[in-house]
């Protein structure tokens, strides 16, 4: 204590110094505006760097709480998620857009539902085997579709399996059209890529564009019309230059077909009677 | 003893004056300002308190403020001045004088160059800090820099031809 009070009677001419000087300038900020505002602009400048600094430190100590808040967040937005999926479960199996416009459209027919058994390759052709039969009512020349499009058409009937011929058969030709346009055609298979086919003999004068959608036209009576077949992803001129062949990308996905349904349309039926009669009519038709 | 502190004293009151009705409106070449107040510390004898230097250097610098409208300017260059002035005695007295507190500082005792330089280097302390309180930034060191030496050499001037004078009644 006393070398304290003894420092500070030995060097109080150095806080009378610092007392003075305060004073010196508190003068010089208070009555020199030149001053006063360059010292202002200053002590503006260092106190806004100050605030800046202490506000990054704030946020930065308030990571914590942000951090359990979206943890929080995250978990609800979970549950909500797995409420909502479970919800879309139940609703059935429409799970694609395309399954259930092709729903909407076969929802006049009578479908069995049927599985792939196995596929079989002949000669580069493919072959189907579904596990419903002349027990479940099925008939040869029946339709085959799948949840993202038209598969092919039944062919031979056992028992409790049939034979399905898919659009990758080179075998296969179906009448198509393309959606909006009315353009007719026939689907056939170039026994290459097991996602394309060709839709021949549209007219030079159709307006045919890529991503256009490719569905059935009806004419076969095998399938209703307008059941998704494909999408066109290229236009090209026939061989002949008469008209033109359309690449599409088929919608069914045969590497990996499992689940199928097989139409029994009433129309097959009729127009087979309404054939026989025009038969017995016209002898040559 | 009385003596020496009225003539003191006589300096004291003599030099602020002269400062605000005189040397306060010399701006030479509009650069040198003389500011030979700083001379009335310089003449302290040896054994004046630090603190009496302080304070009168305060007080002169802001006797000098009033004069010039620049309140605080002078006052904080002459409590600067105040405060080294003991030192800078130290440092340019002979060494006979180093621990004999009854020196007075005058160019008898000190000779004419040890005393110049013991009042070029306070004035030098007092105009710098002055111009650059003044300035308050160094936008124009060039102009700054003229301004200190300048005005410096004109009070060093002024503060011969007083101890000319002093020394010859």
């Amino acid at each position: 204590m006393r070398t304290i009070l003894e420092f500070l009677r030995r060097y109080n001419y150095l806080f009378l110094f610092l007392v003075l000087e305060a004073v010196s300038f508190t003068l010089l900020f208070r009555f020199n505006s030149y001053q006063g505002n360059v010292w202002l602009t200053a002590a503006g400048r260092v106190t806004a760097r100050l605030n800046a600094l202490y506000g990054e430190g704030e946020s930065y100590l308030n990571l914590r709480y942000v951090n359990s808040d979206l943890v929080r967040r995250n978990i609800l937005l979970q549950q909500q998620n797995e409420k909502l999926r479970e919800a879309l479960a139940k609703k059935g199996g429409a799970s694609h857009f395309t399954d259930s416009l092709t729903q909407q459209a076969a929802a006049d027919l009578s479908m069995t539902a049927a599985n792939v058994v196995s596929s079989i390759t002949q000669r580069r052709n493919n072959y189907i085997v579904v596990n419903r039969g002349t027990a479940d009512g099925i008939r040869p020349e029946q339709g085959v579709v799948g949840g993202q499009g038209v598969v092919g058409i039944v062919y031979l009937c056992e028992e409790h399996n049939s034979l399905v011929i898919p659009l990758t058969n080179r075998r296969s030709n179906l009448s198509c059209r393309v959606r909006g346009g009315n353009y007719f055609g026939s689907l056939t298979w170039d026994g290459k890529d097991l996602r394309y086919a060709t839709l021949d003999d549209i007219p030079r004068y159709a307006k045919v564009k890529k991503d256009d959608i490719v569905e059935t036209s009806g004419f076969s009576a095998v399938f209703p019309p307008g059941l998704f077949v494909g999408r066109v992803t290229e236009v090209r001129n026939s061989s002949d230059g008469q008209s033109y062949t359309l690449i599409v990308h088929l919608g069914a996905d045969f590497s990996t077909l499992r689940d199928v349904n097989i139409i029994s349309t009433s129309y097959k039926a009729e127009t087979d009677s309404l054939r026989q009669r025009a038969a017995q009519l016209e002898p040559d038709l | 003893m009385l003596q020496i502190a009225l003539r003191r004293l006589f300096w004291l009151i003599l030099l602020p004056l002269l400062q605000v009705v005189v040397f306060n409106h010399v701006h030479l070449w509009g650069y040198a300002t003389p500011m030979p107040y700083v001379y009335a510390l310089l003449i302290l004898p040896a054994s004046t308190p630090r603190w009496l230097y302080v304070t009168l250097g305060f007080t002169l610098g802001l006797f000098a403020d009033m004069g010039s409208n620049t309140p605080g300017i002078a006052a904080a260059a002459g409590t600067a001045s105040g405060l080294s002035i003991p030192f800078l005695l130290h440092l340019f007295a002979p060494k006979e004088f180093d621990d004999d507190t009854t020196l007075l500082p005058n160019v008898r005792t000190l000779e004419w160059t040890g005393f110049l330089n013991y009042a070029a280097s306070a004035v030098l302390i007092h105009v710098s800090l002055f111009h650059i309180i003044e300035d308050f930034a160094f936008y124009f060191p060039l102009q700054l820099l003229i301004n200190i030496v300048g005005s410096t050499v004109f009070t060093l001037v002024f503060i011969a031809l007083f101890e000319v004078l002093r020394n010859e009644r």
